[in-house]
């Protein structure tokens, strides 16, 4: 039998006085949160002071002197280049979830139990891979002599000028982030309630209008971060264009490389459309936290 | 206040103290008070052709000092690395002519002291007071050539003798030729096309020379400095312009492929060896430059790394089949009509914003 003394019990009761209400969430977030503020908040915020100087080179004082850089990118060719961007994430995005939800639906639904964790590690495998290696097996396989017009001209089918245009760009982006989009459609098909399927077609219900009606409703917020997460990525990607596109592929994250990485060097226009480039991306995923949830009603 | 309020306040606060931290200088490079730390390595920052293990290795047995090499592929990617690092690690860079003078501008460089140099004379006459840098101050030339157009004899018949054979041919080579990733060499050789200079300070001859790229545009595959060369060796392209170097390369790996310098003219470029004014180990890169002046060594990287070595000493001990290739040592005669590229102050602007109309469009 412990022999409890009048002094533990206070110690006791010492111990369990609740602590201040922000000191739990402060010591837990607290690592993250300083890393957070080191290499992503302070960074932006030196962006977007650098962005409010005008031609500003390597070497001159930051003064912040006005918007003359936003203006700028109004100017129709720039707008063009921002277009091209958004049109090849958007693409993309339409592209990665046609081929995967088939994907998806079949291991989450479809293939044996035992087989799921194997078939989604064979999918997953590319991303173990350079993206930089897998970009340049493209050129490899899409070049006029390379292996895909090689096997189209041994079956008789004419060649195809693949690379060097939007097409090897759209393949090229699409193959990169395919795993992404199977995998969170994966996790979202996985929670799939079959009876509710069930229920539908005693109802009366045909395949499509099942589909359309309780499968698609359910899985939406699954279809809507992969959309989002594929969106984002493509937006800012830069090799795939780079090395795949041809002399009329600019998009918007190889002219911030231009900007600062070029003959060029102004900074301060690069750091602008950065910052446009960030702000897109916002718009994104203000969208999605607004609109994800549930599905659009009928 | 609701949570959300509080943090809008917040991210306004922040955003303010974004502007509150004016008045610093952006990519500061200051000078290196320290040029003797790091005795015993050297960080060199060079092309991707121009330096490989044996040569390190060289340097290592004669001097005892461990030699690292980093490597671009663009002069321009080399400065920004350069002012983005504050200076960095390096205490040997090779920037082409024009970037010297560029860097020099900037106050960049520190002046080689020529009494340290052993086999600075060895340099051929016209090196020894290149006209990018007078009396080589703050540069020691390495390799020198120029932009052609290589293309393959095999397919192309006629073989081309002058730029505008590009826009002759557009629709015979739609797709299977390259320009090069620069706007200076592309902008250029168009410019000496039309019958200006490369380093033409009127908007009028350079808007005409975008007109004309423009048209040409759709035929060209990409603007490349490097990818073509795989491309040209598997039978993809025809036609690709490039720098004599990599074409003396190309072309010993397939013969067919040949090189020739335009008619009208084309640039002439020398890369030289610099010492940055924030170099660790400034004794290190003496001995780098003096090991490459010797003429023994000169004559050995010129004939494995297809250099064109300036160095004078070094040409006499090549054998007479290397000092006859005029692709690597192009005679007077060729060499007449070349021109070699400036910086062109505040008209870099606009050559910026037609080439960005080019390349974006």
């Amino acid at each position: 039998m412990v022999n409890f003394q009048k002094s533990d019990i206070s110690k006791i009761e010492e111990l369990q006085r609740p602590q201040p209400n922000w000191l739990q969430p402060l010591v837990l977030l607290a690592p993250s949160g300083i890393w957070l503020l080191l290499l992503l908040v302070l960074p932006t915020l030196i962006i977007f002071q650098l962005s409010l100087v005008a031609d500003i080179r390597p070497g001159d004082l930051v003064n912040p002197n006005g918007f003359k850089n936003y203006i700028r990118i109004f100017d129709p060719l720039y707008v063009q280049v921002i277009v091209r961007s958004l049109f090849f994430a958007f693409g993309t995005t339409i592209i990665c979830l046609i081929l995967g939800f088939p994907v998806a639906y079949w291991i989450a639904q479809i293939a044996p139990q035992r087989w799921r964790n194997l078939l989604l590690l064979a999918f997953v495998l590319p991303l173990w891979t350079s993206s930089l290696l897998r970009s340049y097996a493209w050129i490899t396989i899409l070049r006029p002599s390379g292996l895909l017009n090689s096997l189209l001209s041994n079956l008789g089918l004419p060649t195809l000028q693949l690379l060097n245009q939007s097409q090897a760009v759209f393949i090229g982006m699409s193959y990169s982030l395919l795993p992404y989009m199977v995998l969170i459609l994966y996790a979202s098909l996985e929670k799939l309630d079959k009876r509710l399927l069930e229920a539908a077609a005693d109802l009366g219900a045909n395949p499509v209008e099942t589909f359309g009606q309780v499968t698609v409703p359910q899985i939406f917020p699954g279809i809507a971060a992969a959309s989002m997460l594929v969106f984002i990525t493509g937006l800012g990607d830069f090799v795939d264009p780079e090395l795949l596109g041809g002399a009329s592929s600019m998009t918007a994250a190889r002219l911030v490389y231009n900007q600062f990485l070029g003959a060029t060097q102004n900074w301060g226009f690069g750091s602008a459309l950065s910052m446009t480039l960030i702000l897109l991306v916002s718009i994104a995923i203000a969208l999605l936290i607004k609109f994800g949830e549930t599905a659009p009603k009928r | 206040m609701t949570n959300r309020r509080l943090f809008f306040k917040g991210v306004a606060a922040l955003s303010g103290l974004s502007l509150a931290g004016c008045g610093w200088r952006l990519a500061e490079v200051r000078a290196n008070p320290n040029t003797s730390g790091q005795r015993d390595q050297l960080y060199i920052f060079t092309w991707t052709q121009y330096t490989d293990n044996q040569l390190l290795k060289t340097f290592s047995t004669q001097t005892g000092m461990k030699v690292l090499a980093d490597v671009y592929d663009s002069n321009d990617v080399m400065l920004a690395k350069l002012q983005a690092g504050g200076g960095g690690t390096y205490s040997i860079i090779y920037p082409s002519d024009y970037m010297v003078q560029k860097m020099v501008n900037k106050g960049l460089l520190t002046e080689i002291d020529h009494d340290r140099l052993i086999g600075l004379e060895n340099l051929f006459p016209r090196f020894q007071n290149p006209s990018y840098d007078p009396n080589n101050r703050y540069s020691i030339p390495f390799n020198w050539g120029t932009t052609g157009l290589l293309y393959n004899s095999e397919k192309i018949k006629d073989a081309p003798q002058d730029w505008d054979y590009l826009w002759r041919n557009q629709k015979q080579l739609n797709q299977q030729m390259t320009l090069l990733n620069d706007v200076r060499e592309v902008m250029g050789a168009t410019l000496r096309m039309l019958g200006y200079s490369y380093n033409s300070k009127n908007e009028q001859e350079i808007k005409q020379a975008y007109e004309k790229l423009k048209v040409l545009k759709p035929a060209i595959a990409r603007f490349d400095t490097d990818a073509w060369q795989n491309q040209i060796l598997a039978g993809d392209l025809l036609l690709a312009m490039c720098y004599s170097a990599d074409a003396v390369r190309i072309s010993q790996e397939n013969p067919k492929l040949k090189y020739v310098i335009p008619r009208s003219g084309s640039s002439l470029w020398t890369d030289s060896i610099v010492i940055p004014k924030t170099a660790p180990n400034q004794a290190g890169a003496y001995a780098w430059i003096n090991m490459i002046l010797q003429p023994e060594l000169a004559a050995q990287i010129s004939q494995r790394l297809n250099i064109s070595t300036p160095n004078s000493a070094g040409f006499e001990q090549l054998p007479k089949t290397i000092q006859n290739n005029t692709n690597l040592f192009p005679p007077e005669s060729l060499l007449a009509n070349c021109e070699r590229v400036t910086p062109v102050g505040e008209f870099e602007a606009v050559y910026d914003r037609y080439w960005t109309q080019l390349t974006s469009g």
